[in-house]
């Protein structure tokens, strides 16, 4: 397993190889059968879960936890280009029922000899006008200089 | 990873003039408020509520030197949306582990078929 990290304070990056296909991999998240078998902790199960897998279609989980307690996770796809990449939204859903913060996660498939380096990014702030105002990047060397001091 | 303690600094972070003036105090230190205001074409009492947002947000702290209102950001402001990717580090990487064992336990795919056990 060879997993790699990066975050700045408003996007994480993680970066991942698995033993099977784009097409296995991109199915994994966009079958709710296949989703429902892998997605949450250890110990979590997802009771619910609903796709429309479409441009703008919606998406819903039900997280289960081992404490009992449940979670609601939704989403509306914002492109799909089977089987190389896939980008959606995500908030849960707070106590109030309300959506909480949305971000968005933005998925690579790339092929390497049967297997795929997927290549996840997932941004605190969805839009383009926040992308350009954090272009300057100084959110992140704030964090670099502060292990440095450390 | 849910958010509501985190909602007035996503909505104080979530403004592109808001986000800028971060940016901009992170690289430059300490700045007055006559110098952040500057670069936009907004009035004045438009910077002085974006940086009230910060400062009630818990991200921004200012002090005032003679006629200047003073801005610096403050050390742990940014430390709660840190810890809030870093939760999700943790989702994702244990989801991945558990992705992982499964793509192993679908069937083989590929031209070579097998039976089924």
């Amino acid at each position: 397993m060879t997993e790699t990290t990066a975050s700045d304070d408003l996007v994480l990056f993680i970066q991942r190889e698995f033993k099977a296909t784009p097409e296995r991999v991109y199915e994994a998240w966009t079958d709710p059968a296949i989703l429902a078998r892998w997605f949450g902790p250890e110990g979590s199960t997802i009771p619910e879960c609903d796709m429309d897998v479409r441009p703008g279609g919606h998406w819903r989980a039900l997280m289960l936890h081992a404490d009992g307690r449940s979670n609601e996770v939704s989403g509306v796809y914002l492109s799909l280009d089977r089987p190389d990449a896939l980008k959606l939204t995500w908030a849960w859903t707070q106590d109030d029922g309300s959506r909480g913060h949305e971000t968005e996660i933005d998925l690579q498939f790339i092929a390497e000899g049967g297997r795929t380096r997927m290549r996840m990014t997932q941004r605190v702030f969805a839009d383009k006008g926040m992308r350009d105002a954090h272009e300057g990047g100084w959110i992140s060397s704030f964090r670099c200089l502060d292990q440095v001091l450390a | 990873m849910t958010s509501e303690n985190m909602v007035p600094v996503f909505s104080a972070l979530g403004d592109p003039v808001r986000m800028a003036i971060v940016e901009r105090l992170l690289k430059d230190g300490e700045t007055s408020a006559g110098d952040l205001a500057e670069p936009f074409a907004i009035s004045k009492p438009a910077i002085s509520r974006h940086l009230s947002v910060l400062e009630e947000a818990g991200l921004v702290e200012r002090r005032t030197e003679k006629q200047y209102r003073m801005f610096t950001m403050k050390p742990d402001g940014l430390k709660s949306m840190a810890d809030w990717l870093e939760t999700y580090r943790q989702f994702w990487s244990a989801s991945f582990d558990r992705l992982e064992r499964i793509l192993e336990e679908l069937p083989p795919e590929g031209g070579l078929q097998k039976e089924p056990k």
